[in-house]
């Protein structure tokens, strides 16, 4: 199983900040996810959690998760999540993240009107 | 009789990130087995959270205090025994997390562990001799008598 150092980058895509996440969301991860975060939230109301990239997520990254969630629902900020694997995904449904930030499929369904705009 | 073929014993350092190095380790051991792809997903899940757990609450992440890992296939089943030198000291909290606490900052974020292990094996058991403490994950295997998988 291949290591690698979560690196995050940010850009925007119909009114929402997705956070491309590529690397292992794992204790290393929490000064990078929060910075990263940090800077999305901004006058920001919709995050996407971009998880296509990501690789091995742990129950410390799980925490780092819950405690942006946390933060986002004091804010009013929606969280979601996309590009899921089918075992992570399961993960989120019986830690029951799921039940709290929508997972979709993949990016377009994850920001608000943007198959729309993909099509136009 | 009972039919015990040890598939893998070693003992790595307490460290972090080397609960990755387990998960190989085991992977590789069990490589033969045909658990199928998302059964293995579930126990390497669960034998890296295991490791983690025995590392941070049973060893202290001392190096000079390493976990050790059994890899077992018994007729109709794969063990796999995580054990540490944390056998007298507690373990945190069981029992289900509560998401909603923690979003509410009822609860720390953290505690998934056990619960992440417990949803991902077949069976996970917790022994101790005082010194020495084991988590053991089961995972049934099919084939019946044969143990063939």
């Amino acid at each position: 199983m291949e290591t690698r150092d979560l690196e995050v980058s940010l850009r925007e895509r119909a009114g929402a900040v997705i956070l491309d996440l590529v690397g292992d969301i794992d204790s290393r991860a929490d000064a990078n996810l929060q910075s990263a975060y940090d800077d999305a939230v901004r006058g920001n109301r919709s995050i996407v959690l971009n998880f296509t990239r990501a690789g091995y997520i742990n129950s410390t990254g799980i925490a780092l998760i819950v405690a942006l969630l946390a933060d986002a629902r004091d804010q009013g900020v929606r969280i979601t999540a996309c590009g899921l694997s089918d075992h992570y995904r399961k993960i989120f449904e019986i830690t029951r993240l799921a039940d709290f930030m929508p997972i979709a499929d993949d990016e377009d369904g994850a920001v608000p009107g943007a198959e729309q705009g993909h099509h136009a | 009789m009972v039919i015990v073929v040890v598939l893998a014993e070693f003992e790595l350092p307490s460290q972090v990130g080397n609960e990755r190095e387990v998960v190989d380790r085991v992977a590789g051991a069990v490589e033969g087995l045909e658990l199928g792809a998302e059964r293995l997903e579930r126990l390497k899940t669960a034998v890296a959270e295991a490791t983690l757990n025995a590392m941070e609450h049973g060893s202290g992440y001392r190096p000079d205090r390493p976990v050790q890992i059994r890899v077992v296939r018994e007729v109709g089943r794969l063990l796999v025994q995580v054990s540490d030198r944390g056998g007298g000291r507690e373990l945190p909290e069981r029992g289900d997390p509560d998401i909603e606490a923690k979003l509410a900052g009822e609860q720390t974020p953290r505690g998934w562990g056990l619960f992440l292990i417990e949803n991902m094996v077949d069976e996970a058991s917790i022994t101790s001799d005082g010194e020495r403490r084991t988590l053991e994950l089961v995972m049934a295997l099919e084939g019946g008598a044969d143990g063939d998988a």
